[in-house]
């Protein structure tokens, strides 16, 4: 499965949900595929965008919210397992995108690469809705399901490693913008107030 | 009046309904008013950029939030701190225990003492010192400041308001 492949079938069954990318070739897949400004690109802080994303849950329990993770970001903040799944946020769906490799840092490989089981450590983390899941026709089937299960939901998503860094662009804007981007976007849809009246 | 119970008192004037946190011994009983209050979701977290970042997510559901850990988990998260927070320009109010203080002879909390302070002013990441009780009163300002610079907020708790002479 290529990451492009699943990202083209999240994005087809993300209904109305908000998302997170971790920085990376996941994200830059996300962005051609949707070029949703409900999504916040975090570019930055490696490993926590999916503590990001469980924050973003926790305020928004109504909302569904998608975190596309990476497995280089998640050997980073293994941790976020335990208190993701402490938290028990029904409205969290993670997705880690797994090559196995660094792959914007040409391709380097992951640690431990061979013995690593990420759905039995998020399944040792106390996560009971974990799976893998290896090609787009198992990922068309599932994605309905778990889109539809209460969370968190972890699913690995085992893709090929691809060696091009950066063959598709990143999102357009950075820094701040994402923040007002996203922000604004969430006020709008959801008619809360995320900024004050002066704009900060 | 105690200080924990002070410091609960501004944080819900504010409107903080998040608090993530990770214990060091001066805040606890912080942590444990935040954890038995219902209007308050509590996130234990396993390190202390979890905590920063949690509430920087939260930030975007519209939602007040409030770090609370110790200084060595400070040091352990400035990273974080700098490439999500000032990167992006989101605030996020932390609440630190300020170790390492003249007061406090612990050997393994000197390093955090000395080098806190100019570490936070290289990052410029604003930050105030509340020694006394009658000083928590100034948390509705900080706050503001926090979200107004949109950066990270250090508020220090010091060893004199936490633990007495």
């Amino acid at each position: 499965m290529k990451t492009r492949d699943a990202m083209k079938v999240l994005a087809a069954h993300r209904g109305g949900s908000l998302a997170v990318c971790a920085l990376g070739m996941a994200s830059n897949e996300w962005w051609a595929a949707t070029k949703s400004e409900e999504t916040f690109y975090v570019h930055g802080a490696m490993g926590f965008a999916a503590s990001f994303a469980l924050g973003l849950a926790l305020s928004l329990p109504k909302e569904h919210v998608l975190l596309f993770n990476a497995d280089g970001s998640l050997c980073m903040n293994l941790g976020c397992l335990l208190t993701e799944a402490g938290a028990a946020p029904k409205n969290l769906k993670h997705f880690v995108v797994d090559n196995r490799v660094y792959q914007t840092v040409s391709a380097v490989p992951m640690v431990n690469r061979n013995l690593s089981d990420y759905v039995g450590i998020a399944r040792a983390a106390g996560i009971a809705k974990a799976r893998e899941i290896d090609n787009v026709a198992d990922l068309e089937r599932l994605a309905p399901e778990i889109m539809a299960s209460d969370g968190p939901y972890f699913v690995n998503l085992r893709v090929e490693a691809e060696s091009a860094h950066l063959a598709v662009p990143p999102n357009n804007y950075e820094g701040a913008e994402v923040k007002f981007r996203f922000g604004r976007a969430v006020e709008k849809r959801l008619g809360i107030k995320v900024f004050g009246p002066q704009g900060y | 009046m105690e200080p924990y119970q002070r410091i609960h008192e501004e944080l819900t004037r504010v409107g903080v309904t998040l608090a993530a946190t990770l214990p060091d011994d001066w805040v606890g009983p912080l942590i444990g008013r935040l954890d038995a209050d219902p209007s308050v979701i509590h996130v234990p977290v396993a390190r202390e950029a979890e905590a920063v970042t949690i509430c920087s997510g939260a930030f975007f559901g519209g939602v007040r939030s409030v770090a609370v850990i110790g200084n060595t988990g400070l040091l352990t998260c400035t990273g974080e701190l700098a490439t999500l927070n000032l990167r992006h320009q989101i605030p996020v109010f932390c609440i630190v225990s300020m170790r390492g203080s003249i007061d406090d002879h612990r050997v393994y909390q000197e390093i955090q003492g000395r080098r806190t302070i100019p570490l936070l002013q290289a990052y410029d990441f604003p930050y105030h010192v509340v020694d006394r009780l009658d000083e928590i009163g100034c948390i509705p300002n900080a706050y503001e400041a926090c979200r107004l610079q949109k950066r990270p907020f250090i508020l220090f708790l010091t060893r004199r308001l936490l633990k007495g002479q």
